[in-house]
């Protein structure tokens, strides 16, 4: 092991992007009490809006509809199949790429939620499907199958509303770990896109077969608007806005640099880019229309803070395309989604920073220790590695450290076999943790970016010293 | 989720709760009122939405016997003349698989004069839209032949069937 605080003194240039600010005093974060509250408000509203969902059954008589099993039955299979819509519909916001939402959550946080929302729903809908045809079949004395036949041919609609509930297991079960891990990522994407498909096809069969959304009363507006809403905020923020975003910054790779062997910084330049307000520590779905590229979009922080006109990502060989990338020619167009993401100087609530990284996870802390307000002295900046050499952008990053006063340390060395901590096994022996290596880390906001498993234990050990969760940001960029 | 948005999530949940529960159960109480009260029009419990079934009225005809509705319709009064059966007769509720069906048939001299439907097929939007479309059909159908043996009106089988073996029931208590 080696805790190497490296007073590199380089004369190497920084890239052009790169703007040292001299930040005046840390002051108390006036954004997060702001944050908060809108975090609180689009929480309020995602739980009110499954209590309406409810409403809207209970509105049109609902509960006087328990009396006989088959009444029974068939309400159960109302309320579920309300509350099960309404949460596919909160998950397609929280997908939807929300200013709102990122600002409040961050992006990693709201399709953390998206993914814990997905098997919920699609249960909601099942039990929807099976208490509806066995009310249904108890109503009209028939066999479940008898009663799904006549459904499917007597019913208007039904068909749709049975082909959406297939495709929903469909999209459920691509994004299983198990089975997502061994799809590449565009086909899981694809299928993905069919939710889109199920949601819209199953509108019809709710305004057809039920007694809850009659044409014209205030229910069947209030989903209607819901529904309007939701598909207006997708093809807003997913498709018009970045389309234009791209169309308007004119984006192309000005140049490649290798960093290390699978390392390479992409400079890409464009114009009026300060009209993305993007921040340092954030990051962009980015496509390089080449040929063999375009089909493929990577998501990559910003290594740099941006620019006026022009970024900078850096990444690693990690995906089937990032290999590529390597090769991209100088004048490419790029298109992009974004930005995106909470990790941010915005998220700040303490005075003093502690960056952390591992492996390529140290592009956006090497953009956030560019911009990040902090007096000299205040910052610390961990990088953690198996030798120096695996260690990317460290010159910069030690220019950096030099120019803003702030603590620089690599600990390189391998993890004990088995040992859940994020350091090296000789410095777990030696009692050495997060609280120990940096001065006054309660009143420290720490940034971790990483592989998931390491930062996980970051975060963990970050707990452990007893850092509240405000002080602790982290965005997982393998996924 | 903080505390304080918990709380606020709770209460505003819970008065959209209630306030969902109070505007069904005026809904549920008027539709009792109005198939309970008397039933003129043939729209009247097509156009509400909740099928109710335990209405004093469908109540007491519900065993298939199809005496007279006391409280809802005039007393027939049968005169033994040759002039005929007349007064207003209700038919039996006959459960279908989209909701409750009951028609009241007026006789005059021995001649169908008009056919009341009661309740009918009110289990979703869709079976309304078919019985409001299917019961003025039948009842135009009936008037012709005088009978309830008229042919099935297309797209609307369980209406057909439910306003016609509750008619025939009718009549069947009538002695027509």
């Amino acid at each position: 092991m080696s805790l190497d605080t490296r007073p590199l003194l380089l004369q190497q240039r920084l890239p052009e992007t790169t703007h040292i600010r001299r930040r005046p005093a840390p002051r108390v974060n006036p954004n997060y009490p702001r944050r908060m509250r809108l975090a609180d408000t689009l929480q309020v509203l995602c739980i009110v809006s499954v209590a309406l969902a409810v409403a809207l059954f209970l509105s049109s008589g609902g509960a006087a509809r328990f009396g006989t099993l088959a009444d029974t039955l068939t309400s159960i299979g109302i309320v579920t199949g309300l509350v099960g819509t309404d949460l596919l519909l909160v998950m397609l916001l929280l997908a939807a790429r929300l200013p709102a939402i990122d600002r409040a959550f961050g992006h990693d946080s709201a399709m953390a939620l998206h993914q814990s929302l997905g098997k919920p729903a699609l249960y909601l809908l099942f039990a929807h499907a099976v208490f509806l045809i066995i009310g249904y079949a108890l109503s009209s004395g028939v066999n479940v199958f008898a009663e799904t036949w006549s459904m499917l041919t007597g019913m208007p609609d039904m068909l749709l509303a049975f082909i959406a509930l297939g495709l929903l297991v469909v999209v459920v079960v691509t994004s299983l770990v198990i089975v997502r891990h061994r799809l590449p990522y565009e086909v899981w994407h694809i299928v993905h896109l069919l939710s889109y498909v199920a949601v819209l096809a199953a509108l019809p069969h709710m305004l057809t077969a039920g007694t809850v959304l009659v044409a014209g009363s205030p229910q069947w507006y209030y989903w209607l608007a819901l529904y309007v809403g939701v598909a207006g905020s997708v093809v807003v923020y997913r498709v018009v806005l970045p389309i234009v975003r791209s169309l308007r910054s004119r984006l192309v790779v000005a140049g490649v640099d290798r960093e290390a062997p699978g390392v390479v910084s992409i400079r890409l330049s464009g114009r009026k880019l300060h009209h993305l307000q993007a921040s340092a520590g954030q990051f962009f779905i980015w496509r390089f229309w080449t040929p063999g590229q375009w089909w493929q979009a990577h998501p990559f922080s910003l290594s740099a803070a941006p620019a006026h006109n022009s970024l900078r990502v850096t990444v690693r060989a990690l995906g089937d395309g990032s290999t590529d990338l390597a090769s991209v020619p100088v004048g490419t167009r790029v298109s992009f989604e974004g930005p995106y993401g909470l990790f941010t100087d915005r998220a700040r609530t303490s005075p003093r920073i502690v960056l952390v990284a591992a492996g390529i996870g140290v592009a956006p802390i090497r953009a956030l220790l560019e911009t990040a307000t902090f007096a000299p002295g205040q910052a610390t900046v961990l990088l953690r590695s198996h030798s120096v050499a695996d260690s990317y952008l460290v010159e910069e990053i030690a220019e950096l450290c030099r120019l803003r006063g702030a603590e620089f340390r690599i600990i390189t060395g391998t993890r004990a076999p088995g040992a859940h901590s994020w350091l090296p096994g000789d410095a777990v022996n030696a009692r050495i943790s997060l609280n120990t290596l940096v001065p006054l880390l309660s009143e420290s906001d720490v940034y971790i970016c990483g592989p998931r498993r390491w930062t996980d234990e970051v975060v963990r050990d970050a707990r452990s010293a007893g850092l509240p969760t405000q002080q602790i940001h982290f965005e997982r960029f393998d996924w | 989720m903080r505390k304080r948005a918990a709380a606020a999530a709770a209460t505003a949940s819970l008065s959209v709760l209630a306030i969902g529960w109070l505007v069904g159960t005026p809904a549920i109480a008027s539709l009792q009122d109005t198939l309970g009260g008397t039933a003129t029009d043939a729209t009247v419990s097509a156009a509400a939405s909740a099928p109710v079934a335990s209405t004093p009225a469908a109540a007491a005809t519900a065993t298939a016997t199809a005496a007279p509705a006391a409280t809802a319709t005039p007393t027939p009064t049968v005169t033994p003349a040759a002039a005929g059966i007349t007064g207003t007769f209700t038919g039996s509720v006959v459960a279908t698989r989209f909701g409750n069906m009951q028609v009241s048939v007026t006789l005059a001299d021995g001649t169908i004069t008009d056919v009341t439907a009661l309740q009918l097929t009110d289990k979703d939007s869709r079976s309304v839209q078919i019985s409001n479309r299917a019961a003025p059909v039948l009842k135009a159908e009936v008037l012709k032949a005088q009978s309830a043996a008229v042919a099935n009106v297309s797209g609307a089988t369980y209406t057909t069937q439910g306003y016609l073996t509750s008619l025939q029931a009718a009549l069947d208590a009538a002695g027509f």
